[in-house]
């Protein structure tokens, strides 16, 4: 009923205006903060102190307000690398010495001590990446990350990094999202009166035919995409643009000292993750009456 | 006069010539010596055919294209100067057509201030303009919006204010309202006439609306590259003849006055506005009472129309259903098509009108509700589709947007082909559908489809629909973005079909004189709702009710509702074009002594 309609699943940049702490951090703040907190992921290779990390991202989420339902989809997203890895490290890292205890051994699959620690640290860690990054998108608008990724990449502008340049060229292609995909829909539908089949029904063994059922879509977008370039050139052009040399910001971030104690939070919380030795997950087990892992 | 030797001009051109290379490889010669200075604080508007010139010209006034030969001056700066481009390009702004491709980013206060940031101003300094600028526009409520959330018109008005933001001394709109709904161009003209008078900003407008160029203090025609004709929009417009040479259209108004100048004693011939027409007469009839109204113009009820093709019943349509964004388009229409009638369907942007034709083929579905298609229920399971889509041929609006064949030939038999017709037969239905909208088979079907003019592809596009050989064929504002005589043709193309064919017609359309000239029906969709449906004379017969919903009548229809308030006539008439009019009005005359020639 609604094949025509593409934006009802665009969910680009699904900013949800909870207006909490977290939304009115600097979105540079936010940024160096994730990616703190990825690099702290990233370095993490026990199970305890990524377990920290995990509830820690939870706690973030909670304080941001964003309904739990919108990150949990997220998963969804990752789910095949999930199971990619998942698997791989289940079939592959078994045989992986030292093996520390085996808990189970069948055929050549073989579960060890040392298999579940990485399988656990490997699951976690991609789920911390994925709730950490769709936080940041979640509390911050897009035009914010423009802004931020523009001033964060300013001071490698001198070794030839054209930060405003791809600052613009982010804002112009999320600017023209919606418009194409409006664009995209009225073709498909004119396409469709001229009785065209464009639901998909062409065999997937034949794919040059299946290719060819997509340029009555896929030609006149781009014909029109070029026709929006050229008129947007002379559009900027006539508003004095000549690229980022000489350009002032109507958009000013202010940094306060919640953002600088936000960012000097996650760099503390990188070297008390990767350098104090926490202890192992089965010796917390066993505080707590567990033994016998 | 005068004024011209003591003023000095802000734009003078000189001589100018420019060719530009076009698809076959020969120079096309845009520009052809043209002549012009542009006084401070004038309204000039340029008019002519597409493919005039006019565009070309625009685009050299602020330095986009430079000269090939002759002069162009912005103030002191000529603009082959590289060092004042900046200078020219703050100094006259643009506005565009399209209003999707001018806007930069993705929030409209950010924007406005796009231009102060390449000039590189102070923050506060640009702070101060986007404020203005917005304000001026009146978009500051929405400066926080994203711009593909806004209507055409705020969107024209987002990029009046990007312009205003460089503090410019002369705005250039062109065809700023070529692709905006009446509602819309009333919006942006309103800012540009306020920002003219009060401001004091030059304006030049190229238009293809003549309601536009009325109100200009001099109005220039442009054919071949050249400026052919050039004074106040009064002097030119008295001059019909020589305008249609030029294939310019003179305003209905202008037309009335000037056939019954023909009819009527020192009538007047140079009216330009239905307030000026209705005190001329006024002034030259007294008012009585019981003066009959002349059959001519009297309504005969519609015979019974035979067959429905097309029946909606309670249709409710939503987007974006069942997510939590879910809006309702439409709601309760009552809706039918008949055998053979032309319906018109008027209505603004977002009315829900384009909601309702995509139901008359079944691209969309009812949520609520019932539509029927030639006796079968859409929602009937096994329904097919295609053939109900063949039959019924919708065209949308800007069609040439989705030509994608190399070539015109190939572009046409699209829908055939996908017919799974025989060679034969699919080359039978291109050459026929090529002939029905004046395209020779032989001299085109082998062209280049995107080396067309705009008009050809246009038809192409229609022909590419009418090769389905549809029983229906739907319309959405066929005659949009064209010039004056390109609509002509490609409406006579399409009335022609009608009776030859007996095609049955809906067009869509915000053109009310066209649609009060060819329609048996008409029906007004306002808020997803049908308001009004009935002959033309019956819905235009409501003037009241079309003005509340911003969408007006035709100027005669007008000037003759006016005469009947102001007691010049007393029975309430509704004529529907300029013959009828002329009847009323010359028989009105007639009362009095001695004033029709005859």
């Amino acid at each position: 009923m609604s094949q025509f309609e593409l934006l009802r699943n665009v969910t680009i940049g699904q900013y949800i205006p909870t207006n909490s702490v977290v939304h009115r951090l600097d979105p540079r703040a936010k940024m160096l903060g994730a990616a703190m907190i990825v690099l702290t992921v990233s370095f993490i290779t026990k199970v305890v102190p990524i377990l920290i990390m995990f509830a820690m991202i939870l706690l973030i989420a909670n304080i941001s307000r964003v309904p739990l339902k919108y990150i949990l989809r997220g998963i969804l997203l990752g789910l095949p690398i999930l199971v990619l890895v998942f698997t791989i490290q289940l079939l592959f890292q078994g045989w992986t010495e030292p093996v520390g205890r085996i808990y189970l051994e069948w055929g050549w699959l073989r579960v060890t001590r040392f298999s579940v620690q990485l399988i656990t640290v490997g699951i976690l860690r991609i789920l911390c990446f994925i709730f950490i990054t769709s936080l940041v998108t979640m509390t911050s608008t897009v035009t914010e990350l423009t802004h931020s990724v523009e001033k964060l990449l300013n001071p490698f502008r001198r070794f030839g990094v054209p930060s405003h340049e791809l600052a613009l060229i982010n804002m112009i292609a999320l600017r023209f999202v919606p418009t194409l995909a409006e664009e995209m829909e009225r073709v498909m539908k004119a396409q469709a009166s001229r009785c065209a089949d464009i639901d998909g029904s062409q065999k997937f063994w034949r794919p040059d035919k299946a290719a060819r059922a997509y340029l009555p879509l896929t030609v006149p977008l781009f014909i029109n995409a070029f026709r929006r370039a050229e008129d947007l050139i002379l559009a900027m052009e006539a508003r004095c643009y000549i690229g980022g040399d000489g350009r002032t910001k109507y958009v000013v971030l202010k940094g306060s000292r919640r953002d600088v104690v936000v960012v000097a939070g996650t760099v503390v919380f990188f070297f008390l993750m990767v350098l104090v030795p926490w202890p192992s997950a089965r010796s917390v087990l066993a505080l707590v009456g567990l033994t016998g892992l | 006069m005068l004024k011209e030797f003591v003023v000095a001009p802000i734009i003078r051109l000189e001589n100018v010539h420019y060719s530009y290379q076009s698809e076959t490889d020969q120079p096309v010669k845009a520009l052809d010596g043209v002549n012009l200075a542009v006084q401070p604080g004038e309204y000039l508007v340029i008019v002519g055919h597409n493919g005039s010139g006019k565009s070309t010209l625009a685009k050299h006034l602020n330095a986009l294209l430079l000269p090939a030969e002759g002069e162009v001056w912005v103030k002191d700066w000529n603009t082959t100067d590289p060092r004042h481009v900046r200078d020219i390009r703050s100094t006259v702004g643009m506005v565009f057509q399209s209003p999707d491709n001018q806007i930069v980013a993705t929030i409209v206060e950010e924007d406005v201030a796009f231009g102060p940031e390449n000039l590189g101003l102070p923050h506060s300094e640009i702070v101060r303009r986007v404020d203005w600028s917005l304000d001026q526009v009146g978009m500051t409520p929405l400066r926080h919006r994203a711009p593909h959330l806004l209507s055409g018109g705020q969107k024209q008005r987002v990029c009046i204010a990007g312009m205003l933001a460089m503090r410019p001394q002369v705005l250039v709109l062109d065809e700023s309202t070529a692709m905006l709904d009446p509602l819309g161009r009333r919006e942006v003209l309103d800012i540009a006439y306020r920002l003219n008078k009060d401001e004091g900003v030059t304006l030049i407008a190229i238009t293809h609306y003549m309601e536009e160029a009325v109100a200009a203090d001099r109005l220039v025609v442009m054919s071949e590259g050249r400026i052919v004709l050039e004074g106040t929009p009064r002097d030119l417009f008295a001059q019909a003849g020589r305008l249609r040479e030029l294939q310019i259209d003179v305003p209905q108004v202008t037309q009335l006055a000037a056939a019954l100048s023909e009819r009527i004693d020192d009538f007047p011939n140079d009216i330009l506005t239905v307030a000026e027409l209705v005190d001329t007469i006024r002034q030259r009839v007294s008012p009585r009472d019981g003066r009959p109204a002349p059959a001519g113009a009297a309504e005969s009820p519609a015979p019974p129309l035979p067959e429905r093709i097309i029946d909606i019943k309670d249709l409710t349509y939503y987007y974006m259903y069942d997510t939590p964004l879910q809006v309702k388009a439409v709601s309760g229409i009552n809706l039918d098509v008949c055998q053979g009638e032309i319906l018109g369907i008027i209505g603004h942007t977002g009315s829900g009108k384009s909601t309702v034709i995509q139901h008359f083929n079944a691209l969309l579905l009812p949520h609520e509700g019932q539509v029927t298609i030639f006796g079968q229920d859409v929602r009937q399971n096994g329904i097919d589709v295609k053939s109900i889509r063949r039959r019924i041929g919708l065209v949308f609006q800007f069609p040439e947007a989705q030509l994608f064949e190399h070539y015109v030939g190939d572009d046409i038999a699209f829908g055939p082909r996908n017919l799974k017709l025989s060679r034969e037969d699919v080359r039978a239905r291109v050459k026929q559908a090529m002939q029905s909208v004046g395209l020779g088979f032989e001299e085109f079907k082998d062209r280049i489809t995107f080396g067309l003019s705009g008009g050809q592809m246009r038809r192409v596009a229609l022909a590419g629909v009418l090769a389905l050989e549809p029983e229906v064929l739907v319309l959405d504002e066929p005659t949009s973005g064209l010039d004056p005589q390109g609509r002509n043709q490609l409406l006579d193309h399409i009335l022609e079909l009608h009776r030859t064919e007996g095609l049955t017609l809906v067009l869509v359309s915000h053109n009310m004189e066209e649609l009060a000239r060819v329609c048996d029906r008409i029906c007004v969709i306002s808020e997803g709702r049908v308001v009004s449906i009935g002959s033309p004379a019956e819905v235009f017969g409501r003037p009241a009710m079309l003005r509340e919903l911003s969408l007006g009548v035709p100027p005669v229809t007008d000037v003759i509702d006016q005469l009947h308030h102001t007691g010049v006539l007393s029975n309430p008439t509704t004529v529907l074009n300029v013959d009828q009019a002329v009847e009323l009005l010359v028989h009105l005359f007639e009362a009095e002594p001695g004033k029709v020639t005859d």
